[in-house]
């Protein structure tokens, strides 16, 4: 069963470790060059604690590296490429070609068959999916760090690097087997996985994921002059509102002078008509349940896998 | 008398339809069976039925006294052949008989090679490339190196040309001479049947027509030409199959019962392939008419 399964899955591994190898190519280079930059600008201090001339260094290291920022996005869809091609056609391959009435006629049971091919794939894409996902960590660790609004904690940057890419690559691979049980051909059974897949993250990411953990509320009264860096630091804002001192709200989506200032003077809004005493109401999960989060969002999507896997035997044993 | 295969009132459902229905059939041992009926009549349905592949709805099947589904002590001693010959297609020949030395407990790869050698197969080209003849071939002999008590073969021949068809045949037979191993093979090809096996089981929607040893279901069979025939008992005569009237005369199949005495009535004998196309003709037109509503 293992040569059967590596024998039939050795061209997609092929393939998915010369996208790997592609990856590599674009993130080693860029993140150490990224890291040197890092240093010589001596933004590790600019981070920790501010300094004459952080806010020019950080622009500078923002204009160069910050578009990167962008290509990385598309990353994304790593998950669900390998869930497409390695998951979808896992049954649904053999039915359209009808060898499952070959395969599951030999010597061993349906249950055999499924369990050994989804746990050889599914420890292969894992490992993949581990050197992905920390791979990405270790190349946007500079980036998350000088930017606030790119935490490596909100959501896009969340996910594509830590150890939820496991999950996701996991649960990817999972739906494109169980997509393969409820339609007999590859194609809809991508098309299935594609849906499914997309659905899936983006309820979980906005539905779901805030409240993981009761979040934080953290008021800063609002005044010119600057502030420091702010426990806000790497956290992920959930909300943010400017209230008057008595509580009552002004607006929403924005904060005006805040803690997490870098030495530039500021001054508050005169059209908001503030009133002294006024704060920033912001609620955000604190930068450092980052792990935290991704070991619950990985081991959600997980046990979405272990259900998907679970459903797709159950009807691996009704096809003929 | 050792069965084989034995089904009793089993039948199988998909939604509302059903794909077979009170079949009971029994297959003796060391017979080389031919399950025939049209497309549909539910024919890979009871060979699912008795490979493991689908579960019985209604009724039940042994296989070596054993229910099939999900028995891989079953399945261990059954050579299956779906239709179409369902091989990897990016496998070399080569591959798919190590493939099966993999996924079989009882696996004799020296069988399966001989024969792909003695039948010319290349064993590193994908099977893929093959002509349809040598993929049912490699399909067969990927049966065979089970070393199955029973053999089940969905429609080996039906996309082969008449020369691949009957090399195809020619072997089976030869092989499973020599091992004794039981077959049940379906087909919609008549001519190739009557040469090759000796046991008969007629399918036609979703229900057994008649099953039984050819040489016994030859014998009891007869073409009648007589005077116009009305409904009354003919001495001898069981059941009538199938009748055709003229204003005068009537031509009657019918299956006998005892000695046809009756002088009125002339004998003849009947071939099998005439015999399974009056089974099946008849309720074929009927089906056809009601599915379209209107009158026969």
């Amino acid at each position: 069963m293992i040569w059967l399964t590596w024998r039939q899955h050795r061209r997609q591994a092929l393939f998915t470790v010369l996208g790997l190898a592609v990856l590599a190519a674009f993130i080693v280079p860029t993140g150490l060059s990224m890291r040197h930059a890092f240093t010589r600008l001596g933004l590790a201090g600019c981070v920790a604690t501010g300094g004459p001339g952080c806010g020019a260094n950080i622009d500078k290291f923002s204009s160069t590296y910050g578009s990167l920022v962008l290509v990385s996005v598309l990353l994304l869809v790593v998950p669900l490429m390998i869930g497409l091609f390695w998951g979808a056609p896992v049954v649904a391959r053999e039915v359209e070609q009808g060898t499952h009435r070959m395969i599951w006629t030999q010597g061993i049971s349906r249950r055999h068959w499924a369990l050994v091919k989804c746990g050889l794939l599914g420890g292969a894409v894992a490992a993949f999916a581990i050197v992905y996902g920390l791979g990405m960590s270790w190349w946007y660790g500079p980036l998350g760090q000088v930017d606030v609004r790119q935490s490596r904690f909100t959501e896009v940057f969340f996910d594509m690097q830590g150890v939820t890419p496991v999950g996701y690559t996991l649960f990817a691979v999972a739906l494109g087997v169980f997509a393969g049980t409820l339609l007999p051909k590859v194609l809809p059974a991508m098309a299935l996985t594609l849906a499914g897949f997309v659905g899936a993250r983006v309820a979980v990411a906005l539905l779901a994921r805030p409240h993981y953990m009761t979040p934080v509320a953290d008021d800063q009264i609002i005044q010119s002059g600057s502030g420091t860096q702010g426990d806000l630091a790497g956290g992920w804002v959930l909300s943010k509102e400017i209230r008057q001192a008595d509580g009552t709200f002004v607006t929403s989506g924005t904060i005006r002078c805040p803690a997490a200032g870098d030495g530039v003077p500021c001054s508050p809004d005169a059209a908001l008509g503030l009133r002294p005493g006024a704060y920033n109401h912001q609620v955000f999960q604190p930068g450092d349940r980052f792990w935290t989060f991704q070991l619950i969002e990985t081991g959600v999507f997980v046990a979405l896998a272990a259900l998907l896997i679970w459903f797709a035997i159950r009807r691996i044993r009704r096809i003929a | 008398m050792e069965y084989l295969l034995e089904a009793d009132q089993l039948g199988k459902r998909y939604g509302g339809r059903w794909a077979l229905r009170d079949c009971t059939v029994r297959l003796p041992a060391g017979r080389v069976a031919a399950l025939v009926g049209p497309n549909g009549a539910g024919k890979s349905t009871l060979l699912h039925l008795a490979v493991g592949l689908l579960r019985p709805d209604a009724g039940g099947v042994r296989v070596f006294g054993a229910a099939p589904y999900e028995n891989t002590t079953v399945l261990a001693e059954i050579g299956f052949v779906a239709q179409d010959t369902p091989v990897y297609r990016d496998f070399t020949a080569d591959e798919l008989v190590r493939m099966g030395g993999k996924v079989n407990r009882r696996w004799d790869a020296t069988v399966a090679k001989a024969r792909l050698a003695q039948l010319g197969i290349p064993p590193r080209t994908p099977v893929g490339k093959l002509s349809g003849g040598q993929r049912a071939q490699v399909a067969l002999a990927l049966a065979l190196a089970k070393r199955p008590r029973l053999l089940l073969l969905d429609e080996p021949v039906a996309s082969l040309d008449p020369l691949a068809r009957r090399e195809f045949l020619q072997s089976l037979m030869g092989s499973v001479a020599e091992s004794g191993t039981t077959v049940l093979l379906s087909s919609h090809i008549l001519a190739d049947l009557e040469r090759t096996c000796d046991f008969l089981v007629v399918l036609q929607a979703g229900r057994v027509q008649l099953s039984g040893a050819v040489d016994d279901i030859v014998a009891e069979h007869r073409q009648l030409v007589g005077p116009r025939h009305r409904g009354e008992p003919i001495d001898g005569v069981g059941a009538v199959v199938r009748a055709r009237h003229t204003d005068r005369q009537s031509t009657l199949l019918v299956r006998t019962d005892g000695p046809l005495r009756d002088p009125s009535w002339t004998a003849h004998e009947l071939t099998l392939e005439d015999l399974i196309l009056a089974y099946l003709a008849d309720r074929d037109a009927q089906a056809n008419h009601e599915a379209w509503g209107v009158p026969a």
